[in-house]
């Protein structure tokens, strides 16, 4: 690969990446604070994205502000979803349950956005959907910078809460041993509830990143949730650190495999480094001490 | 004490001939119901309709080997039909094999497969097995569309008619109808002799305490592979058959997490944990199924309809539907105490008089 | 009862090491338990007698050292393993099977003897009996069909030390068999313990309940920060002063 091919190649890895570690870090709140695997993060991040592709629609404002609506919806769709239905499984096969109920929470949402737009695939066109900018030599287009300026501004605002914010200190006990945050008389139970709104935010911010730069159609969250949930596996179950570096390690790889081998063939890069994870360390490369053997 | 007890006895035994008896007609009238189906079926696509649901009955017990035994959930079970159904393809056209014996092998061949799989996915348990059952049937998924060479890639895969050309459809469906209702019997069969060994009780063991289990001597490790790989092969077995009816592969709908759904829902819904169980849930998901499909044609609507089962049987109906039944029909059961707690002295009085009664037989 | 060394060796570790993160739960600990005996492992919380122990019956991986039964090496060998050779645990908080029968339960136990043993049925006429028996000798036979999760914790305790009998072993590890226990099915406890001993099973016991300890045991181990720190018999462990240092901080 000649060398502005390879450094495009490295950018556009880091901004998918970056893209990649938002997402990863909110399915990783869902499972630190309720060991929940939650298939349906990434069906909720293209109804974001047909939220974006609506609203551009129908009021011609740039699909970024849709984000004013989106993300407290989302949070408190979340939080509902937490307190209402996660909260009514049995702890003794909550893991497993959960899967199914957030899968069925997936499918459903994937038939109402087929049912109400219709299968036809989805484009959002802007004034600047074509312009590029030079990033060190390599074209790079600018939806994809805005993109990554969106997810890293809101990881950067995660990071925020997490260790500067009360909340985020009662959030990171609830995480690492709800038992003890219960004694030091933390609210796990709303905490969790918050955490799985935080977690649906993130999914509304991705979402309308990827409108700005996809085409999009009901059926596309299953091309995200494997790659999402590699990449949890990968980084450490538990570990939101964990998963943000295996993002950012496995969108540069993917990127850079996608000028050889093809798009399709690329997104194996995800799955066999997940088997390679299974069979060397289960329990995840990155996340130290934090992530979980489960 | 003794004579109110060996009374209540008397009724229990009373109690459970009636209901083997009553189990035993339902069986019997199930079994006709099933057999007389295809003189019964009105047109060729309610039998049609018929053959489907007895695919998703035979794919529905495959799952359920390790589903059931093992508590472990699939999502991605899939892989095994999608690879049973290629396998079978492509050992007809590439390899030239007699379709009945291309079945067989292409099953064998993906049990075999089975095996380096089952060792990565079955290293993880519970969140973690069943994101790597969903990574491996996406793998496939792209595999398959890529590799056009050999699959066919996106345009599909036309597989060779067994019985010929000349022999009129209603006749395939009621031919394919007995074949899968057999693969379902004999797969059923099989579950059932597993249920009944100490194998099988390993099994159930590790699906409620998988570390006590081991701590007690069961090798849960290999028990887990194994029944993985029998899974494997049944799934694998279903899949080909299907194939061999359909007569056409497309990646989309061969690795599909939907399908692998439909696998996992129908056996809670019938009752993970009974023999019937999937059986019961693919008649009842399959019917409504084919029907939302037939009212709502196009539109992704079933999805909806599909996801709602999904979440009310997860909140409402965890354990399924045999085992509420059989529930319900327990409450009819004339009991003679509850079950109370005992106190220690009385559980100390009564091991005292065991040791006395011991003490006199001596 | 029986006075003067056994000529068995039983259960011995050298040098076993297991570390979390910064912590070191045990510490190069060198052990070695009394064949035919009833040796307790006792030790101020946070000894790292429950990791010892686990690192014992395979739960857990040690870093370092090793671990040998009867002079066979087990170090690092799988729980499966560990009961195959002779050693059944109970654990601290009482296992069972809670959606099985508890005779159930009982027919998990049965030693496994080649491929067609394991296909043949499970409620055959001999495991039943013998696991009757045992469920009789520990007093919760009448219980045979109700579910495990239904019955009471004392219940449960009692029917995971008949479960851990059914595989028949020749060494018992209990860890803190009097944990959540009454006074009167602690008395119970620990004539099953004495009577199994005269039969000729080694005991094993983590716990903290002295009084149980130090009638109940021939051989003593005393465990402070990861190792032993004294070993004897109950009357010379209550008189030494490292025991009483460990406990106490003294």
């Amino acid at each position: 690969m000649s060398g502005p091919l390879l450094l495009q190649s490295i950018i556009l890895g880091l901004l998918l990446g970056g893209l990649y570690a938002l997402l990863a870090a909110g399915l990783t709140l869902y499972f630190g604070v309720m060991r929940v695997v939650m298939i349906a993060h990434s069906a909720f991040l293209i109804l974001a994205a047909y939220l974006a592709w609506y609203f551009h629609r129908e009021t011609g404002i740039d699909p970024l502000f849709s984000l004013v609506i989106t993300v407290p919806l989302f949070f408190v769709t979340g939080v509902a979803m937490q307190r209402l239905l996660l909260s009514r499984l049995r702890p003794a096969t909550l893991t497993m349950m959960s899967v199914l109920l957030t899968f069925a929470i997936a499918l459903t949402i994937e038939g109402m956005l087929g049912y109400v737009f219709s299968g036809t695939q989805r484009r959002i066109q802007l004034g600047y959907s074509g312009s590029n900018f030079e990033v060190f030599g390599a074209n790079i287009a600018a939806v994809k910078l805005i993109a990554f300026g969106l997810a890293a501004l809101a990881l950067l605002g995660l990071y925020l809460v997490m260790k500067k914010t009360r909340f985020g200190q009662a959030l990171r006990a609830t995480i690492q041993h709800p038992e003890a945050a219960r004694l030091l008389g933390i609210n796990t139970d709303r905490i969790a509830g918050y955490g799985f709104g935080i977690g649906l935010a993130t999914a509304a911010i991705g979402g309308t990143a990827l409108s700005l730069d996809s085409t999009i159609y009901p059926s596309l969250h299953w091309h995200w949730i494997g790659p999402l949930m590699a990449i949890i596996v990968i980084g450490g179950l538990g570990s939101i650190p964990g998963a943000a570096i295996a993002a950012m390690v496995l969108g540069v790889s993917q990127s850079l495999l996608q000028v050889p081998m093809g798009t399709t063939w690329a997104q194996t890069v995800f799955y066999l480094a997940l088997f390679a994870t299974l069979m060397i360390r289960p329990q995840g490369f990155f996340g130290g001490r934090l992530a979980q053997r489960f | 004490m003794p004579s109110a007890s060996s009374h209540a006895a008397d009724r229990r035994t009373g109690f459970d001939r009636a209901l083997l008896g009553g189990k035993a007609v339902l069986l019997v009238a199930a079994a006709t119901l099933v057999l007389a189906f295809p003189r019964m079926a009105p047109d060729a696509f309610i039998l049609s309709v018929g053959v489907v649901i007895a695919s998703y009955a035979a794919l529905a017990v495959g799952w359920n080997f390790v589903g059931g035994f093992t508590g472990y959930i699939s999502l991605g079970h899939a892989a095994y039909s999608g690879l049973g159904g290629y396998a079978t393809a492509l050992l007809i056209i590439d390899g030239g094999l007699n379709p009945w014996v291309a079945l067989g092998v292409g099953a064998l061949g993906v049990a075999l497969v089975a095996v380096p799989i089952g060792v990565a996915s079955l290293r993880v348990r519970g969140a973690s097995f069943v994101i790597v059952s969903i990574a491996m049937v996406l793998i496939l998924l792209l595999v398959s569309q890529s590799w056009s060479e050999v699959t066919g890639g996106s345009s599909g895969l036309r597989v060779p008619r067994p019985f010929g050309e000349d022999v009129l459809r209603p006749e395939q469906h009621e031919r394919f109808f007995y074949l899968h209702v057999a693969l379902v019997v004999v797969a059923l069969l099989v579950w059932w002799a597993i249920d009944r060994s100490r194998f099988g009780m390993g099994l159930k063991a590790i699906r409620e305490d998988e570390d006590k289990a081991q701590s007690l001597g069961v090798p849960t490790f290999r028990y887990k592979l194994v029944v993985f790989v029998i899974s494997a092969f049944f799934t694998a077995l279903a899949g080909g058959l299907y194939a061999l009816w359909f007569g056409y592969l497309d990646p989309i709908f061969q690795f599909s997490i939907l399908i692998g759904s439909y696998m996992v829902l129908m056996s809670l819904l019938g009752g993970i944990r009974s023999l019937l169980g999937p059986v019961v849930g693919a008649v009842i998901v399959g019917y409504a199924l084919e029907y939302f499909k037939n009212q709502y044609g196009d539109t992704q609507f079933h999805l909806v309809a599909l996801g709602l089962l999904l979440g009310v049987v997860v909140l409402f109906m965890p354990d399924g539907v045999l085992p509420a039944i059989g529930s319900l029909v327990n409450r009819f059961r004339p009991t003679a105490a509850s079950i109370r707690e005992e106190s220690a002295a009385e559980l100390l009085e009564r091991s005292e008089e065991t040791r006395q009664a011991e003490e006199v037989h001596r | 009862m029986s006075s003067g060394s056994s000529s068995l060796r039983s259960l011995e570790t050298e040098g076993l090491t297991k570390s979390f993160g910064g912590v070191r739960a045990v510490d190069g600990a060198s052990v070695a338990f009394q064949d035919g005996r009833i040796n307790a492992l006792i030790g101020p919380n946070g000894s790292g007698k429950t990791t010892f122990f686990n690192c014992v019956t395979g739960m857990i991986r040690a870093d370092a050292g090793r671990v040998s039964y009867r002079g066979k090496d087990v170090t690092g060998a799988a729980p499966h393993r560990i009961a195959a050779a002779g050693i059944g645990r109970s654990f601290q908080l009482c296992r069972i099977f809670p959606r099985m029968t508890v005779l159930d339960n009982m027919l998990v136990g049965v030693r496994p003897q080649g491929v067609v043993h394991r296909l043949r049925s499970s409620r055959n006429g001999d495991d039943i009996s013998r696991a009757r028996a045992l469920l009789a000798r520990v007093g919760i036979d009448h219980l045979e069909r109700s579910e495990a999760r239904d019955i009471s914790y004392g219940q449960q305790k009692l029917l995971e030390l008949a479960g851990v009998l059914m595989t028949d072993p020749d060494t018992i590890m209990l860890d803190e068999p009097a944990g959540g226990v009454n006074p009167a099915l602690l008395g119970r406890l620990g004539t099953l313990v004495r009577e199994l001993n005269a039969e000729g099973r080694t005991f094993i016991i983590v716990e903290h309940n002295m009084e149980m300890v130090m009638s109940l045991s021939h051989h003593v181990v005393v465990f402070d920060r990861g190792a032993p720190i004294a070993e004897g018999d109950p009357a010379t462990i209550q008189n030494d002063p490292r025991v009483l240092e460990a406990y106490l901080g003294v």
